[in-house]
């Protein structure tokens, strides 16, 4: 095993840098940093506290706006968020957003601060089928209103696709301190529950004032021509599969990925970290219209990963597959021990009583599906935002939102 | 969020919270108080209000500022006097203000230029609805020399403007203090002879910003000449908590009220200038910098520190620092504490050395294979210099030892 999988790639920041980094923010007036956060975390406001050495009123900020905000300062692709508008550009790069949130909340978590606080009981209760970013952040938007809280997980553990972003980027203790502080705001979790299956949507609304979908993308999505091929895996569970098994994991010399979005960088460096030499990921997308965060992309360069972009699967032989060239006549083959596909995931809504289009329920802004009392959150909900853990934390305090009025119209 | 009670009493008005303006461009009309009002400062000192007979003209530019290394404003000139509105726009602002923000403090800062307009000022400011009054005694960048420092250095001129105050208004009174001057004490003790029920301290610090190396004026640059002002911002905190802790020391002056005043920009500032016994504080220098926002982190960070400290009110705070705060002479200078280096928080920059070697006394010894500092305790004073410039603080206080021939326990010495 090979423990640098298991170490986050990005240092933190010390009591120093962290003070010379918020010090180089110039605490702008209308700061793009905080109109570009889906979650609302107000970046601008918790730099200024830590400029004015008010660490704790930092970790308020953050943690009110954003139940995960541990997770996001880690796996966050700012670039396209807080820090793409920052006006320190403008003299030479951005503030690190991310950095400086993790040094927040790493310090929120070494005084056991207890910032949350749930709300006066409502007598009401909902439950949210998922325990995924956009479900945790749910249930704690409506605790902090008053809802008793009870969260279905069909997984044994929660936290739905947190559990595989790879332990470099997002160490599963920081998920479970996470998970654990809303246990402490009085969220009811089960596990190994699978709603539509050992238990029905229509059992859950008897037991609820209304429900909450949040099932996720948690199925890799499979190309025709590898189906069936023992050599190919896909890249969520792979990743799923390293993380559970803490790196412990017996991966071949040559591997093969297909895919650039964010997965697929996390399924090539975890690969390079875990020790396989040669680490080959061909990607349908040109490097100018790359889906994966440029962090990740570059991650990924500097250890070594050969990236060949522009390039489509068109036959594949056994473990060997050729690509040809989207725009150029060009035609490449490669023979790999393992071919892990990374080309989008899906989730699986059988059971649920709702149809997606697109892969999304079209709920406009009130998230409600067909259905007075169930409501969509997350991957599945429509959003104008990415489908981040960022993206999903946007939804999950919408939809508490939404949750909220509608009981209290009903009322 | 946490929330608990920032009000304090204050020469018997309750403030909601000890954050105000200080009288300055910072509080210099109506629009901008309410601003501060609603942004959550507990009080608005108004820019001091003049007698109708003097003419206020500025100067443009008016403001200059001392960078060190990449950090601006470490202190700030300024040139501006006082209120340049009439008297009857100030009066009316001060109205408007106490009409719409009744349980936000107003104090009106008042300077005469004889016992007459004082009296008048004192009077026509009560009648405008102000809850307090402070006398600018000490603004030092006035065109008149009866106004300004130039008063607030003579204690008999103090006491008969305070008496003259006293005359004109019931209300509780401050004086505002010069720090232009050695002793601050007999000013305060005419201030209060006179009838003022507390100080603030301290005004800004005359001073010479910068100078242009080629044009060989001082800045700012008012065609072609410069002018001695008064100077303000993180820099003169130290002078300022120096002065207050003097007040303080003073038997006679031993529960005196202070609004304290002096580059106070965070929590941790105004937490200084409570534990030497200031009540209320006063911003500028952080204001003109960043904006009225800055109360919000000062506030919240106040709250977390009486959280910290098992307080509920700020009044318990007050003053905890003065006692342990002594003259030099009654020092314990029986033992030495030699530097702990850390090596493995050590980057092995060698700042230690140069500075123990050229500003200390050569102890800090350096090891040029393996580049790490070390601590030569025969030649070690244990005058910490190491640790001051140690940029990743490496160098802590290490072993307590006392000096040849002094008797003692160790063990008992708090560092």
């Amino acid at each position: 095993m090979d423990s640098k999988y298991l170490k986050e790639l990005e240092e933190g920041l010390s009591p120093l840098t962290v003070c010379e980094e918020a010090s180089r923010c110039l605490l702008c007036l209308d700061a793009p940093c905080s109109k570009a956060c889906p979650a609302g975390t107000n970046p601008d406001k918790f730099i200024r506290s830590v400029r004015f050495r008010n660490f704790k009123g930092a970790a308020e900020t953050i943690r009110e706006n954003n139940a995960l905000g541990a997770i996001c300062a880690r796996v966050c692709p700012t670039e396209k968020y807080c820090q793409k508008g920052c006006s320190r550009s403008g003299i030479d790069r951005p503030i690190d957003i991310g950095r400086i949130q993790r040094y927040v909340t790493d310090y929120e978590e070494s005084l056991k601060m207890q910032i949350l606080k749930a709300g006066k009981e409502n007598g009401k209760s909902v439950g949210i089928v998922g325990s995924g970013p956009a479900s945790l952040q749910a249930a704690v938007t409506l605790r902090k209103l008053g809802y008793k809280v009870k969260v279905y997980e069909k997984e044994k553990v929660l936290g739905g696709m947190l559990r595989y972003i790879p332990e470099y980027r997002l160490p599963n203790h920081i998920v479970d301190l996470e998970i654990k502080r809303i246990k402490g705001l009085g969220v009811e979790f089960v596990t190994g529950c699978e709603v539509g299956k050992s238990l029905s949507v229509a059992e859950l609304k008897k037991a609820h004032d209304a429900v909450i979908l949040a099932v996720g993308y948690s199925y890799g999505k499979m190309l025709p021509m590898f189906e069936n091929n023992r050599s190919v895996m896909l890249a969520v569970d792979f990743l799923k599969k390293v993380k559970a098994k803490k790196g412990n994991v017996k991966v071949p010399e040559n591997v093969l990925v297909v895919g650039g979005g964010d997965v697929a960088m996390d399924a090539v460096t975890t690969l390079k970290l875990l020790g396989v030499p040669h680490v080959t990921d061909v990607v349908y997308e040109q490097f100018s219209e790359f889906k994966a965060s440029k962090k990740e992309l570059s991650n990924a360069q500097a250890l070594g990963v050969t990236i060949m972009d522009g390039y489509v699967p068109d036959k594949v032989r056994g473990k060997t597959v050729t690509f040809t060239h989207r725009e150029i006549p060009g035609l490449v083959k490669i023979k790999a021990d393992k071919i892990i596909l990374a080309v989008g995931q899906r989730p699986d809504v059988e059971g649920l009583g709702i149809e997606l289009v697109k892969g999304e329920v079209n709920t406009g802004k009130d998230y409600l599906t067909k259905d007075p009392k169930v409501f969509v959150a997350g991957d599945i909900a429509h959003s104008k935002f990415d489908k981040t853990v960022v993206g999903c934390v946007r939804t999950g305090k919408e939809v508490a939102l939404a949750v909220d009025e509608a009981l209290r119209r009903a009322k | 969020m946490i929330n608990k009670d920032l009000s304090v009493t204050f020469l018997g008005v309750k403030f909601p919270n000890p954050f105000c303006l200080s009288s300055s461009p910072v509080g210099n009309c109506y629009d901008m108080c309410k601003k501060a009002y609603e942004v959550g400062w507990g009080g608005v000192v108004f820019k001091t209000i003049g007698p109708k007979s003097y003419f206020i003209d500025e100067v443009s530019p008016r403001f200059d500022k001392l960078n060190k290394e990449n950090t601006p404003f470490v202190g700030f000139k300024n040139m501006e006097q006082i209120a340049e509105h009439t008297l009857e726009e100030n009066l009316r602002d001060l109205r408007k203000l106490k009409k719409e923000f009744p349980n936000q403090v107003l104090i009106a800062s008042i300077m005469g230029n004889d016992e007459k307009t004082w009296e008048d000022l004192a009077r026509m400011v009560e009648e405008a609805g102000a809850d307090m009054i402070e006398m600018n005694l000490s603004c030092p960048q006035m065109t008149s020399h009866a106004m300004g420092s130039d008063v607030g250095t003579n204690p008999e001129l103090c006491k008969k403007y305070c008496q003259a105050v006293k005359r004109g208004s019931k209300l509780p009174m401050m004086a505002k203090m010069t720090p232009n001057i050695t002793d601050m004490v007999p000013v305060a003790l005419a201030c209060l002879e006179g009838g003022a029920d507390g100080i603030a301290a301290i005004n800004t610090i005359k001073s010479i910003c910068n100078i242009d190396l080629d044009k060989k004026i001082g800045l700012p640059i008012v065609d072609g000449k410069s002018a001695i002002s008064g100077y303000s911002g993180k820099a003169v905190k130290p002078v300022a908590l120096r002065f207050i802790q003097q007040m303080r020391q003073d038997p006679r002056l031993k529960n005196l009220e202070i609004s304290g005043i002096g580059g106070i920009e965070t929590w941790e500032d105004a937490a200084e200038f409570i534990l030497v016994g200031a009540t209320t504080l006063q911003v500028t220098t952080g204001i003109m910098q960043y904006g009225y926002r800055i109360v919000e982190d000062m506030k919240n960070g106040l709250m977390h520190y009486m959280e910290e400290q098992k307080v509920d009110s700020l009044h318990e705070l007050i003053g905890l620092a003065n006692k342990n705060i002594i003259p030099a002479e009654k020092l314990n200078r029986d033992y030495v504490v030699r530097p702990q280096i850390d090596l493995d928080k050590c980057v092995k920059c060698g700042r230690c050395y140069i500075s123990c070697y050229d500003g200390g006394h050569q102890a800090i010894e350096w090891d040029k294979e393996k580049r790490t500092p070390s601590c030569n305790k025969d030649k070690c004073v244990g005058c910490l210099l190491c640790g001051h410039v140690c940029p990743v603080g490496a160098i802590t206080k290490g072993e307590v030892t006392l000096k040849p021939g002094r008797k003692g326990d160790v063990k008992k010495i708090r560092l």
